[in-house]
């Protein structure tokens, strides 16, 4: 395995061998492009407005990176109309005057929620992840319709709640100093020295060993896709605190998105191969590219496109470097 | 060890109906969706006088067949083990060139013709990238349908673009009181059931979908056969935007987006299973029809159109959720023998 694995000594094998030094190239080469088309680029106020966009798509694309860690077919697609329902339903709690806090509060529990309704239908009922999240695609989606009523939810600007989306601490957002770094670091440390962790990556790998040695591989899974739908809550407490408004769909960019970062990040399709930190690196590419093309006057629709072609490319080069380490793709 | 490859290779094929095991198992999975349907036929008929009038049915009929044309090729895709979600944002390519071109005055058939190649044409990217470059299909077509959109936008450029049907035979020509265009869907299933059923191709992709290792090894091609079932949707895609450009006169920057998880719905509410090897065109000919008559009468019986997508999904959790445990009690059964 190693002499296989060794075999190849160019510098760009090596890059690409470990996706974390390649993601850092990349964001390094784009940063520097970027700021050479656009004098505004590494501007303070649009350095601002970057991390704060990444902070709500970050949350999104570590649950899906754990969803997808968990293996058997697992992916969730219905992150983001979780996040819309999510933010409709918190709207909702505080037109009828429920202090901001308690409603974010209530609305973490609801995302848990749906996140176990996933998890229900996918490791007891047996439908495949792929089903089952389309299908709670239409429904938390349309949900959100429903209790939205084609209206924007306003009123968040109470108790200080705004300080959250727009507050900076030393120069960095508080969505990401407060919420999204230590969100990183905490998954990072469970997923990669706890006994939990470990168990994440037995089912994603080889869920049959797991269960031959006592553990439960549908117990994992259910709680990766609770884990998937808190993360997605958070995501709509952050994002009405920024925007403060309450939009149905408010999440309807953020599958496509959270996927494309997922498998950019290194995570691989088939389950327990991945890390967080290389999730972190594919949340700040996809950051930095964003706020590059609207900055060189791309439209966000056209950003739909270059992610989709991002998506494609990166598995191809998953695929490519499992070839050449003789590893089974 | 070559008779027992062979042997494994040839067991998963659905056997002769004549097998009494089958026999046992038939009538729960099968007849599942058309009883739906009729339960569902019989309640809304209940809660609305309009619903079961000719000018209705008529009209469920027109809506419906751009999602049948789709729906019938996608049903291949997954019995092959795959599934393409970019159907909806291919279509919306195809109707804004269908436009143009009508606009142009392209005659009707080669207009046709040139939407069914342009479709197959954008399948086969899919195919390519699925099948000859091993991506998995969800990611793929995840990445196509953003990539589609996208070339959508760009050809929309800002302005709706208003278009007359390309032929009568698409909207408002009527045969036996039924529109026309109806009865080319209908043809369009049969062949695809024949083919799938009687050609090697439609066994090859059953087997795929059981057991690709075991395709192989039994020296079907199977990348061959992924590619042309890739294209085979983009075909049916392409010759459904004609029939919705017909039928909507318009296209703008997201049009066609709603269709691709339409489809899939209309697919596994049919019976067909999400993870290959088994299903039937009919059966999703059922769940075009339940999905359509669905999308129909919760609005003739007064319940918001918000609603209906609410219900959509509901349905396609139900439907695989029965189909999943009916599948498990039939086998069941099997071990009880």
């Amino acid at each position: 395995m190693s002499t296989i694995a060794a075999r190849p000594h160019r510098i760009s094998y090596r890059l690409l061998s470990d996706r974390r030094a390649f993601l850092i190239a990349l964001i390094a080469a784009t940063g520097v492009v970027m700021s050479l088309l656009s004098p505004y680029f590494l501007h303070t106020d649009n350095l601002l407005n970057m991390t704060q966009f990444g902070a709500v798509v970050g949350l999104l694309a570590l649950g899906q990176t754990l969803v997808i860690l968990g293996g058997g077919g697992g992916i969730d697609i219905s992150v983001g109309s979780t996040l819309s329902l999510c933010g409709v339903v918190m709207g909702v709690a505080v037109r009828h005057n429920v202090n901001v806090w308690v409603a974010a509060l209530m609305t973490l529990v609801l995302g848990l929620v749906l996140g176990a309704t996933n998890g229900v239908l996918i490791t007891v009922v047996k439908v495949p992840a792929l089903i089952t999240t389309l299908g709670t695609l239409y429904l938390f989606g349309s949900g959100a319709e429903v209790i939205a009523g084609d209206t924007q939810i306003t009123g968040f600007d109470r108790a200080g709640f705004s300080f959250l989306g727009h507050g900076v601490i030393a120069g960095i957002p508080t969505q990401v100093l407060l919420v999204l770094i230590p969100v990183y670091v905490g998954t990072a440390w469970i997923i990669g020295r706890g006994t939990y962790g470990r168990r994440v990556y037995e089912t994603g790998n080889n869920d049959h060993a797991l269960r031959l040695a006592g553990g439960s591989p549908s117990l994992v899974r259910f709680s990766l896709y609770c884990v998937s739908g808190l993360l997605a809550a958070l995501g709509a407490v952050v994002t009405n605190s920024w925007l403060l408004i309450a939009r149905a769909n408010a999440g309807a960019d953020f599958t496509l998105d959270s996927i494309t970062i997922a498998v950019l990040g290194g995570t691989s399709i088939f389950g327990g191969r991945g890390r967080v930190s290389g999730t972190f690196l594919a949340v700040m590419l996809i950051v930095v590219l964003n706020s590059g093309l609207q900055l060189a006057g791309v439209a966000q629709s056209y950003q739909t496109g270059i992610l989709g072609a991002v998506l494609i490319v990166s598995v191809l080069l998953n695929q490519l470097v499992t070839r050449r380490s003789g590893q089974r793709p | 060890m070559t008779t027992t490859d062979a042997a494994r290779v040839r067991a998963p094929l659905p056997a002769p109906a004549s097998s009494r095991r089958r026999l046992a198992a038939w009538p729960l999975r099968e007849s599942v969706v058309p009883i739906l349907l009729a339960i569902e036929v019989l309640s809304f008929s209940l809660l609305s006088k309009q619903f079961l009038t000719l000018s209705n049915i008529d009209n469920v009929i027109l809506n419906s067949v751009d999602l049948a044309l789709i729906a019938a090729g996608l049903t291949l895709v997954i019995v092959l083990g795959g599934i393409d979600v970019s159907t909806g944002q291919a279509l919306g390519v195809v109707a804004w060139c269908v436009g143009r071109l009508t606009l142009a005055g392209w005659p009707p058939l080669l207009v046709i013709v040139t939407a069914a190649g342009l479709g197959a044409l954008m399948g086969t990217v899919n195919g390519i990238i699925i099948s000859r470059l091993q991506v998995t299909a969800i990611i793929a077509t995840l990445g196509t349908a953003g990539i589609w959109s996208t070339v959508l936008f760009a050809l929309w450029g800002g302005s709706d673009l208003f278009a007359p049907p390309v032929t009568t035979y698409a909207s408002i020509q009527r045969t036996f009181g039924l529109p026309t265009v109806a009865f080319f869907v209908l043809a369009a299933f049969a062949v695809l059931w024949f083919v799938s059923r009687y050609r090697a191709y439609g066994r090859h992709v059953y087997a795929i979908g059981n057991d690709a290792e075991g395709a192989r090894l039994s020296g079907i091609n199977v990348v061959r056969t992924g590619i042309i079932s890739y294209a085979i949707v983009g075909l049916l895609v392409g010759l459904a935007a004609v029939v919705f450009m017909a039928r909507v006169g318009v296209i703008q920057a997201s049009s066609g987006g709603s269709l691709s998880l339409a489809a899939i719905a209309a697919v596994v509410v049919g019976g067909t299973s999400i993870t290959g090897g088994r299903g039937s065109v009919v059966g999703t000919l059922w769940g075009v029809l339940f999905i359509a008559v669905l999308q129909n009468g919760v609005v003739l019986a007064g319940v918001p159109p918000l609603w209906n997508g609410v219900l959509v999904g509901a349905f396609i959790v139900i439907a695989v959720a029965v189909d999943v445990t009916t599948d498990r009690i039939s086998a069941a059964r099997r071990r009880g023998r």
